[in-house]
């Protein structure tokens, strides 16, 4: 059916920051969906708050408002722009929840917008767990016997009637945050608290345990014809009870007979036709009982999900571009499939090749939390691989995720050696037993153990539940290890004496390089040598929707090991894009952002782009932002064979963070040719010894400093350079066990677990500089000119990561000389660098003295935050620089300092880790970013927080807790609060500090000495804000109860003095006025364009001041 | 055990047999499906193939007779990636690995079994015949077999595929409707559809003539599905004809090939066929359609029919617009290429529904 010609302008939203349970798919399927729109002549309106997403590209959409997305500013769009529908299906849960809250509201109806995509009444029947029950029994799906709770009696009568274990799921909620297993009445009690307070809707669904089933997911597709395709079928390794976003996944299901696959068809089609979505997808996710076979519904999701995300890049059908254009009424033989080319989205992919998820966790930056994974996701990522067979496709997907593994073990990197496994101890077998029993992230290598152990097939099946092909393909592996080590060398300078069909053979099983030099003890050079000596090497093959039938217009492509090279490289000009891998905490959207740029100014400049990335996430890895994609791991052996296939011009190693610079060096000593800022450069930015010698040619300041291998020489270095210090591992990123120490107590520890993150390289000692003014900047080259992008000032002091800090463009607090030193430090260092690209320099700022903390010569995490705040491509224009036009060409001449204010605020897991405290510190912690911008700092910063989920009070109660230190810079924060009408509470401490300045306080009491106390107060919603700073390192048990609350009941807080400050001034604003909405194309319209070279004082210039 | 599968046109590809056996020569075929090993190598249609699957990972859940299509295994090779060692899932009676050994079918497994389907897509040829060989690996030699074997005519299947004589089959049901189905190489599900719908089937002998088939008074035919090019299929041609507007009829597959040549029309071999479930169907005239499985080397010539009055063609393949479906409300028959498939939990394919609906107003 032709597309509908009464809807005009369509509104979309976007899911926000990332967080753990929403990521940068999100940005992949928003992408796809505004692309689509515009195909068909659809005016957008896009509505997003994280400027790192290629969606919010002013270009994408017609109009792009980077704003909160809450009822308030969606209505304030609708009033404004006057959209004919809202498309909700493609911003994740965020954007269906604000869709369905704004029809709930009545703002749909009052403005005539119609939802497209999934009616109303298909998300209600998706979400409201009720309705969605007695819709599945009213077609014969069965369900987990279950019943809703909305209070805590009632939901321990459902528990009990159903028996334990059982499972609690809060409604509406993404990422299933706050679900949880109870196995007794104690457990249930506690996370029905926990469930019912997480629910924006307070319900939470108390279900039937089917712990240990199979759990099967569906894509599926309809359109307004009624025709329903399915793209794939998924199943999860790790079977129910571990969140399927945790999960290892694997495509198309293994374990099923033709007859399991049709009944599960079958009921794909009844659901999403009773569910009622009549142009769009679905993600339906069942569990199957092993045992019998009986299949019940866990969930649908009735929007584009991470789950299609995955399918979509497993298949090469791109579902949000097909689920766009379905929403807007056209049918599914209306839409080509433009990876054939030739055929419709009309039919289903099938594959030739297993596809295989692993995700990537974070553990290691909140060592408080428990190390176990369950219903409530805590992956911060994913990669995916592509094998002909599991094996290989298991090894290519742990090689993907950067946890420094070569593959599935047996790479020198085993915790426990395989001469401890030949004859365990009955206490490793139990602890082997246990991590294999209890669902965690590193069970794969702990199944390894077991098998290496001789624990059999079935005894592991019974303590895990994975199906027993899983485990036999990994035991294939095990098994594989012993017929290779019969070559190994005594000596690592021998010749490799493996045969050569074995190597094959190995290859094929997806070993790589590293595996088999630690295996025969070797070195990875010589392993390679001997392969290629006898032309074992991958061939590429394709990604095509149709398992070869078809001949393939725009494919992608992954290694394996087959007999005929299918990836026919082209002899046109071209470049390697190198990505970033999977999302993790320091390393996140914002470099496949870059990455993206990167590929959009090849095209524009006609040279062909190669992308190489493992991220089913992204919008990198979609099959049209490149002219080539490799679907491969990011690690040297896999980029090499491509660049031997490919023979680009160059390789961009700049814009994927640190996955890819730290290969800079080896791909250079490999003969690959570097683009941009050159490998030496780089490592004179990265070692130590060299920038220190930089700096002082070039007369810069740095903090006293210096490095150690051992504590004996720490503590000389610390007493040396006096306390506090900050104490941190060589080449890492997002402030991996990075510590401020204050005293010499506590170095030792901190040293032992930098030394741990830093392994062959030393550990870093610099003065740390309290209370310093940290700022960031974003500078752009071409090798001779340098424009700067952009000054950040943090909001936080110097200490917390420049990642987790907020901070604000332009500055607002500087001093003009301070600004003009920054200036000229920065075209300093870049001159001296020669940068030709991007380079993003950190600066503490201390009494008027600059300070060079760090210079990173690439794309640095604020470079989309800064183009969006200036409306210029840095990413864009720095690749063209590297193909080596000059900055004047680009038309790039001059800093912008934009008459309005951006604030960027970062976003945090803690809800994912319960129990972690949620301050701040020099290791980076947040998932995402917001950014809020306005005409002014204060209302820019109100909108960074109402975005960043912050439910900034105009009034009630504030509680105030800080230490001794803060104690006078809190009474003028006070004060003002109490001007604007607030009642302040304190703990006794600071009351009194408050009290002697004549402001009105209510004194509670400690938490174990009297009540009621603030954790009561949060508990009745009596506390609209919390100020608490922490007290040090090792925080009082209240602070902690404290904040671990704040986090539980969403209460809007700040950890430190500036952040409460700029909160309180942003509240001060948002009395005077409400606020407004604005697009970036209305920010940059070009007849605006006046640059400003000096800034005027914008209204919260003063505020550092003031703290004084 | 070293094992080759040498192609027409001097392809060879290497991997490993199971057990050592005769050479087969056959035509070499692929089915893109991902699950269904069992079903497809004890579908009659396939006899005489050498079955390629291209989904690399096959075996993984076992055998059980409950899956079985027929009473025996049809293609003369098969040639897959990985064949699965162990078995896993809890229907399973046995692995794959003893299920072609059971029935000594012709395996070749470790094939690159991508490069050979782009290589089948690719082919100058059409009619593509192969052999699969343990003792003999010149492609001189190999190729010179098969070449050979075109000389000899190839006999029919269908008398070692169709019941032998005419067999009513039990029904459960007391009142149910007698139809007859034209044994070509019927599978069971075909038949459990039909008893799903409350008929009660009689089997016929491929060879069986037009007035034993009207002696019978069935309230309709069905035409099954079965191997493509068979000799013996032009008798069952003649036979039906006279049937025609006397019986309502549904023609499955083959059977629609058949009714096809009996109204008239031409059939012809495609370039490559269709071989999978995921091909998509739909009347020209709607924007509603359906994804089918299919398993077909050859198809009705659409032009061949526009000179018939009574045919209309009701379902196009939406990737190349090959007939898909025929059908005469006057001359009471429906005629399917595709195969229509339960839909799961033995439900019935609307094929069925139709043709059921098509005998009610013909009662």
């Amino acid at each position: 059916m032709p597309k509908r010609k009464d809807i005009k302008k369509v509104l979309m939203i976007g899911s926000g920051p990332i967080v753990i349970g929403q990521g940068c798919e999100f940005d992949y399927s928003g992408s796809q969906a505004c692309k689509a729109l515009r195909e068909e002549g659809y005016f957008t309106i896009l509505v997003n708050s994280n400027p790192a997403t290629i969606m919010t590209d002013p270009g994408l959409a017609d109009v792009t408002y980077i704003e909160p997305l809450t009822v308030e500013s969606l209505t304030k769009i609708i009033a404004k722009e006057r959209p004919d529908a809202i498309l909700p299906t493609l911003g994740g849960q965020t954007g269906l929840n604000l869709a369905f809250f704004l029809m709930k509201q009545g703002i749909l109806k009052k403005y005539g917008v119609e939802s497209i995509g999934a009616p109303v009444s298909a998300i209600s029947c998706a979400e409201d767990r009720e309705l969605f029950k007695k819709a599945m029994l009213e077609i014969g799906v069965d369900v987990p016997k279950s019943g809703i709770a909305t209070s805590l009696a009632q939901g321990i009568k459902i528990g009990l009637g159903i028996g334990f274990p059982l499972i609690l799921r809060p409604a509406y909620c993404l990422g299933g945050s706050g679900g949880a297993t109870a196995y007794n009445k104690e457990e249930l009690e506690k996370f029905l608290e926990k469930g019912l307070e997480t629910s924006p809707v307070h319900q939470v669904l108390v279900e039937q345990s089917v712990l240990g089933w199979k759990e099967i997911e569906f894509e599926v597709m309809r359109d307004c014809a009624d025709n329903v395709i399915m793209i794939t079928s998924m199943e999860n390794v790790d079977p129910m009870g571990v969140h399927t976003g945790d999960s290892i996944v694997v495509a198309p299901a293994q374990t099923l007979t033709a007859e399991e696959y049709n009944n599960f068809v079958n009921l794909s089609k009844r659901i999403i036709r009773r569910v009622g979505i009549t142009g769009g997808g679905a993600n339906i996710q069942f569990g199957q009982n092993p045992d019998n076979g009986h299949i019940v519904i866990i969930e649908v999701n009735p929007r584009l999900s991470r789950s299609s995300a995955l399918a979509s890049k497993a298949t090469g059908f791109p579902i949000a571009r097909v689920a766009t254009k379905l929403a807007v009424g056209l049918t599914l033989p209306e839409v080509m499939n433009q990876i054939t080319g030739k055929t419709t989205s009309f039919f289903e992919p099938t594959v030739d090749y297993c596809v295989f998820k692993i995700c990537r966790f974070t553990f290691e930056k909140f060592p408080r939390a428990e190390r176990v994974i369950n219903t409530s996701m805590k992956a911060v990522g994913e990669a995916m691989s592509i094998g002909r067979n599991f094996k290989e496709a298991l090894q290519k997907g742990i090689r993907s995720i950067e946890i420094s593994r070569f593959g599935f073990g047996a790479d020198g990197k085993d915790k426990i050696t395989d001469q401890m496994l030949a004859q365990p101890s009955n206490g490793l077998l139990k602890s082997i037993k246990d991590k294999i029993r209890i669902p965690n992230d590193e069970r794969l290598f702990y199944i390894r153990y077991a098998l290496k152990a001789g624990v059999s097939i079935d005894e592991i099946y019974e303590l895990s539940k994975i199906d027993r092909w899983f485990i036999d393909n990994m035991k294939q592996l095990v098994e594989f290890e012993d017929r290779v080590k019969e070559f190994r060398n005594k000596n690592i300078d021998c010749e490799l004496r493996i045969p050569i069909p074995l190597l094959r053979e190995a290859k094929a099983d997806g070993f790589s390089d590293r595996q088999l030099a630690f295996m025969l003890n070797s070195k990875e050079e010589k392993v390679r040598q001997l392969g290629k000596d006898h032309a074992i090497k991958p061939v590429y093959k394709l990604v095509d929707t149709c398992a070869g039938e078809f001949s393939a217009k725009q494919p992608y492509f992954y290694s394996t090991q087959e007999t005929q090279e299918e990836a026919r490289p082209s002899n046109n000009k071209k470049v390697v894009i190198l990505g970033g891998g999977p999302n993790r905490i320091g390393q996140g959207i914002e470099f496949d952002y870059c990455c993206c740029h990167a590929s959009y100014a090849l095209k524009e400049e006609g040279v062909e782009s190669i992308m190489v990335n493992c991220n089913p996430e992204t919008v990198s890895t979609d099959y049209d932002t490149s002219d080539r994609l490799y679907f491969e791991p990011l690690t040297l052996e896999d980029i090499l064979n491509i660049i031997e296939l490919e023979k680009p011009i160059g390789v961009i190693v700049q814009f994927g963070g640190q996955t890819p610079l730290n290969l800079a060096v080896s791909l250079r000593k490999s003969g690959v040719s570097i683009l941009g800022t050159t490998a030496d450069s780089i490592d004179i930015a990265e070692d130590r010894k060299r920038f220190q010698e930089m700096l002082h040619k070039l007369n810069l300041l740095q903090p006293a400093n210096g490095t150690a291998f051992t504590f004996e020489e720490a503590k000389e270095v610390a007493k040396r350079i006096g306390y506090p210090v900050l104490v941190r591992p060589s080449y890492v990123l997002g402030g991996r066990a990075m510590e401020i120490v204050y005293e010499e107590t506590l170095l030792e520890r901190f040293i032992k677990e930098a030394a741990e993150v830093s392994g062959e390289h030393p550990v870093l000692i610099d003065k740390f500089l309290e209370d310093a003014i940290e700022v960031d900047v974003d500078l752009i080259g071409d090798g001779e000119s340098f424009v700067i992008g952009g000054i950040m000032e943090h909001i936080e002091e110097a200490g917390i990561h420049s990642g987790d800090s907020a901070m604000a463009l332009p500055t607002f607090s500087l001093s003009p000389a301070v600004l003009k030193q920054v200036r000229e430090s920065t075209y300093k260092m870049a001159k001296e660098l020669n940068v030709v690209g991007l380079m993003n320099v950190q600066y503490a700022i201390k009494d008027e003295l600059v300070y060079v903390l760090e210079v990173n010569p690439r794309a640095s995490r604020t470079v989309p935050f800064v183009s969006k705040a200036i409306g210029v491509p840095l990413a864009k224009l720095a690749t063209k620089a590297m193909l080596g036009k000059k900055l004047k060409e680009l038309g790039v001449t001059e800093e912008i300092i934009p008459k309005h204010v951006a604030v960027k605020e970062s976003v945090f897991p803690f809800n994912r880790f319960p129990g972690v405290d949620i301050i701040l510190g020099p290791e980076m912690k947040s998932t995402g970013e917001v950014m809020g911008i306005d005409e002014d700092f204060g209302r820019a910063y109100i909108k960074s927080q109402l975005a960043a989920g912050q439910r900034v009070p105009v009034k009630g109660n504030v509680f105030i807790s800080v230490r001794d230190k803060d104690k006078r810079a809190v009474v003028f924060i006070a004060k003002k609060l109490q001007d604007m009408g607030f009642s302040i509470y304190a703990s006794s401490g600071t009351a009194a500090a408050l009290e002697n300045n004549n402001i009105k306080v209510k004194v509670l009491p400690k938490i174990a000495e009297g009540r009621p106390n603030v954790l009561d107060l949060m508990k009745d919603g009596l506390i609209q804000m919390v100020i608490n700073t922490p007290s040090g390192r090792i925080p009082r048990e209240d602070e902690v109860k404290i904040r671990s609350h704040v986090v539980l009941y969403n209460v809007p807080y700040t950890t430190t003095i500036s952040a409460a400050q700029a909160t309180v001034n942003g509240i001060e604003m948002l009395i005077k006025k409400d606020l407004g909405v604005k697009s970036l194309q209305e920010y940059h319209r070009p007849a605006k364009k006046q640059k400003k070279k000096v800034k005027k004082g914008s209204l919260c210039q003063n505020f550092r001041k003031s703290k004084l | 055990m070293k094992a080759i599968l040498m192609l027409e046109d001097g392809k060879g590809f290497s991997g490993e047999a199971i057990s050592a056996g005769p050479e087969k020569i056959g035509e070499v075929v692929f089915n893109t499906a991902v699950v269904g090993y069992q079903e497809m190598l004890t579908t009659p249609a396939n006899a005489g193939k050498i079955l390629v699957f291209t989904y690399p990972l096959i075996g993984n859940y076992g055998c059980a007779p409950k899956f079985n299509e027929s009473h025996a295994v049809w293609p003369c090779g098969l040639v897959i990636k990985e064949k699965s060692r162990i078995v896993s899932n809890w229907q399973a009676t046995q692995s794959l690995d003893d299920f072609i050994k059971e029935h000594n079918l012709s395996t070749i497994t470790k094939v690159d079994t991508r490069t050979l389907a782009v290589h089948l897509r690719q082919k100058s040829q059409i009619h593509m015949l192969g052999i699969i060989s343990t003792s003999c690996f010149d492609a001189k030699e190999l190729v010179a077999k098969i070449k050979d074997s075109r000389k000899v005519p190839q006999p029919s299947f269908l008398p070692g595929i169709s019941v032998k004589k005419i067999t009513t089959l039990k029904t459960s049901k007391p009142k149910a409707k007698k139809i007859a189905v034209l044994d070509l190489g019927v599978t069971k599900s075909i038949l459990r559809q039909l008893e799903a719908l409350g008929f009660f089937v009689t089997l016929l002998p491929y060879g069986t003539g037009t007035a034993d088939i009207v002696r019978l008074k069935p309230l309709g035919l069905v035409i099954s599905d079965g191997p493509e090019e068979d000799p013996g299929l032009q008798e069952v041609v003649q036979n039906i004809k006279p049937l025609i507007g006397v019986l309502p009829v549904l023609a499955i597959s083959t059977g629609h090939q058949v009714l096809a040549r009996a109204l008239g029309g031409q059939v012809s071999r495609m370039h490559l066929g269709h071989r999978g479930v995921n091909y998509p169907v739909r009347d020209p005239l709607s924007w509603k359609g359906e994804i089918t499985v299919q398993n077909h080397g050859h198809v009705v010539e659409a032009y061949s029919l526009q000179k018939i009055k009574e045919v209309k063609i009701t379902a196009r393949n939406s990737n190349d617009q090959t007939i898909e479906e025929i059908e005469s409300r006057r001359l009471k028959f429906i005629g399917v290429q595709y195969y229509p498939a339960s839909p799961g939990f033995d439900e019935v394919h609307p094929a069925f529904i139709r043709f059921a609906n098509m005998i009610n107003r013909s009662i």
